[in-house]
């Protein structure tokens, strides 16, 4: 946290997050596509929580909260599309808005508990 | 059931969030207590700090050093290479005889495969590691623009290459078989679920390969957007737009050419799932077979030469050091790149001359097609007055460099021809095409690979490899890829239909001589394997840092620079944490159109 990253010279050689944020684009996908609720969601977990993890880790934002927070608005947005698409395709996407709904409800859960809960000093590093 | 399965799905995913979260809080651990050194941050480090990363399978994990990608780009790369190789080799030996040994399935299911594993898991790859690992070197930067970016692009890959074989793999566990599709997926056949072809190309397979390909384009788009970015805004300071290497400029380009067309594919293949999955209607409506086309080859034809133009980059940076002499012509070699960038988004419909559109439409393509054979003939003659009146050293990159120039002309001459409307519908469709474009994708784009990885060995093993085995792969590679690609171009002459897995009686010698060509291609790469396997591990060290006697003839470029640092270092400190030990860079050697190395202040 007393560092100033951003500029090249400073990067760290390792990060843990890139494995993850990766997994996590696959995992949600294939959950949306072949409709399978539980892997959509944990897909979109991963992705989301890790890439919030990322960029705290490289500087851009101290906390991950108010990120996690955009990102489920995000997929708010997004679940409501499809929702509104719903009636206008020739397949039934209910399961698919409310995997991608059920995300952001979590996300938005775990923001509430993290600014709650967690004291400024021990954020995560 | 129903019920119990969802709720196990459920309770999986959730161990294995709750496991990463542990993993990923252990790493964290680990790392706060290695202190990262951000304080003093004016000195400047003058040597890749190894410390900061973690030992074992973890560094390879969490990597985010360029070079530590562009190695394991390369290993991706080379599996993929062996992969679609030798699905290739399967496909040859049932072309043998005119019946189908392995039935006409599995052959589509190989035929798709081969395709996309070589265009996008290895051809797209093996140039990101040559990128990744010597563009910051060359021009001066300590790293990508975003290193982060630059792992999650890699980390992509392994995803994307299992999804896309995914139905090799459940066909055995009896779920569903591997798509059919060949490699451009055109409608209605890839459509699946309408009309009497129903599934009959791959059902969940084709969904799969439909993800894994877009994963692999959102992989190669961020890693142009990073490569733009770095040698847009990462070059050292002597490093100038008029001595920026051939090299950058073509992954430049090349990036350019990627940031536009990949996205593109990326939507498509999205509005081709959605049609099969989601009930929507894009290439369900009247005109949408020319639609996918359209879309499909304009990002089709600016991808091959996403592929051929780093290729070509890397001829022209390497075929100079052993001709003993500068580029000839580099602004040209420049130029020409830059040209065909904005070119090959003219061209795509020279891809659909025989599907019935406007004939006014089809002249026009049928010019800008052979219009782009110009900047492709004006490399061609830079190499070819490069060598002339040359020192010539024919060691192995150099015979690929040749090789890869020999290959080029018919490739391209071929393809010239193919650009001519009268004669492409008379060879459309046929192995003419095939032999086409193997031409240029095997003889070419694979050999200046080759040319690349014999030329760097040193650099990133500190080893040599052995000579003599360099030269076998090379003349069973260029005997084995003209027998076969040869006897395809005779093949489409006498009407051999491609993507077929039987034929007529009369082209049987034919099919065989090209198998037998396959089978010396093969011989050589596993030969090839070897040497590079052996080689890095007991190949014999390289003490000196100029291995390739470039200054003789006063043709070092910076890499091999900063590779005698690395030697000097490993010397002095015996791989020690020390700072390292520099006095300014000597002064003697200056290679045209390079970059000092990375300066300390
Ligand atoms: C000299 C410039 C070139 C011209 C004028 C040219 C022209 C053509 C034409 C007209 C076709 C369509 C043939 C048909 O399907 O009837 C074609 C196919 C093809 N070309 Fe080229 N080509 C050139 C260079 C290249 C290069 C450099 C590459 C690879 C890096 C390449 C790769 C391909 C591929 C992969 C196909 C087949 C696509 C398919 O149908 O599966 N060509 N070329
Ligand atoms: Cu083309």
């Amino acid at each position: 946290m007393d560092e100033t990253p951003g500029l090249s010279e400073q990067y760290r050689k390792a990060s843990p997050w890139p494995l993850f944020i990766a997994l996590g684009v696959p995992i949600s996908e294939i959950g949306l596509v072949f409709n399978v609720l539980p892997i959509a969601v944990g897909g979109l977990l991963l992705f989301c929580g890790c890439l919030a993890g990322m960029l705290q880790e490289a500087g851009y934002i101290d906390a991950p909260w108010r990120a996690l927070g955009v990102m489920a608005l995000l997929l708010g947005g997004l679940g409501g599309a499809i929702l509104y698409v719903n009636p206008q395709v020739g397949a039934d996407m209910t399961m698919r808005a409310y995997a991608v709904l059920a995300s952001a409800a979590v996300i938005i859960a775990g923001v509430v508990a993290g600014t709650l809960l967690v004291p400024k000093r021990q954020q995560p590093a | 059931m129903e019920l119990n399965a969802q709720i196990a799905v459920t309770v999986l995913m959730g161990v294995f969030l709750v496991a990463v979260a542990t993993f990923l809080t252990r790493i964290e651990n680990w790392r706060s207590y290695t202190p990262v050194g951000g304080g003093g941050s004016f000195i400047e480090e003058s040597g890749y700090i190894d410390e900061e990363k973690p030992a074992g399978i973890i560094r390879w994990l969490t990597t985010v050093d360029h070079k530590d990608i562009g190695i394991l780009y390369g290993l991706y790369g080379i599996i993929a290479f062996a992969v679609g190789g030798l699905m290739v080799t399967l496909m040859r030996f049932d072309l043998v005889t005119s019946s189908s040994l392995l039935g006409t399935s599995t052959y589509n299911a190989l035929l798709t495969s081969h395709g996309i594993t070589m265009l996008f898991l290895f051809g797209t790859p093996i140039i990101a590691a040559f990128a990744n690992y010597l563009v910051p070197l060359i021009i001066g930067a300590d790293d990508m623009a975003f290193p982060r970016i630059n792992a999650i692009a890699f980390w992509l890959l392994p995803p994307a290459a299992l999804l896309i074989w995914a139905g090799f793999f459940a066909k055995p566990l009896g779920l569903f078989g591997p798509a059919q599709t060949a490699w451009t997926m055109y409608t209605p056949l890839s459509l699946g679920a309408v009309g009497p072809s129903a599934d009959a190309v791959g059902g969940a397979g084709v969904d799969l390969m439909l993800l894994g390909l877009h994963l692999s384009g959102v992989a190669a788009t961020m890693g142009a957007i990073n490569f733009i970015a770095t040698i847009f805004t990462h070059r050292g300071e002597e490093v100038s737009w008029a001595n920026l290497d051939i090299f950058s400029w073509t992954i430049l380009t090349q990036s350019g050419l990627i940031l536009f067309a990949f996205p593109l594919l990326g939507s498509a293949l999205l509005m081709l799932l959605a049609d099969r999955n989601f009930g929507t209607a894009f290439f369900l409506t009247d005109g949408g077979n020319i639609l996918w086309q359209h879309l499909f080859w304009f990002f089709g034809h600016p991808e091959v030469y996403i592929l051929v133009l780093p290729m070509m980059g890397i001829v022209s940076y390497v075929l100079p050091r052993f001709a003993g002499r500068k580029l000839f012509g580099f602004k040209f070699v420049v130029y020409s790149t830059l040209a065909i960038g904005v070119l090959s988004f003219g061209v795509w419909a020279h891809h659909m001359f025989a599907t019935g559109i406007d004939p006014r439409v089809r002249a026009s393509f049928m010019a800008v097609s052979m219009a782009i054979a110009i900047p492709s003939a004006v490399k061609t003659f830079n190499w070819i007055t490069t060598l002339w009146n040359g020192r010539v050293r024919l060691t192995t990159p150099m015979l690929f460099c040749i090789g890869f120039i020999s290959n080029f002309i018919i490739g391209g001459v071929t393809g010239v021809f193919l650009a001519s409307i009268p004669i492409d519908l008379v060879l459309h469709d046929t192995y003419y095409v095939v032999g086409h474009f193997h031409y240029v994708v095997m003889g070419a784009i694979a050999f200046a690979g080759f040319a690349g990885i014999y030329y760097w060995f040193p650099l990133v093993t500190n080893r040599m490899y052995q000579a003599s085995l360099g030269k076998a792969h090379f003349w069973l590679t260029m005997v084995g890829s003209n027998i076969t690609f040869l006897a395809m171009i005779l093949l489409g002459y006498g009407g051999m239909p491609r993507r077929y897995a039987t034929y007529l009686p009369q082209f049987a010698t034919l099919h065989q001589v090209a198998t037998l060509g396959a089978f010396l291609l093969l011989i050589g790469q596993i030969i090839w394997l070897y040497n590079m396997v052996s080689s890095w591990f007991e190949g014999k060290r390289v003490e000196s840092g100029d291995p390739w006697d470039l200054r003789q003839d006063n043709v070092r470029t910076v890499e091999w620079q900063w590779f005698e640092q690395k030697l000097d270092t490993q010397i002095a400190t015996d791989g020690g944490d020390e700072e390292v030990a520099t006095d300014g860079g000597k002064p003697a050697d200056e290679a045209e159109a390079v970059a000092e190395e990375r300066d300390d202040d």
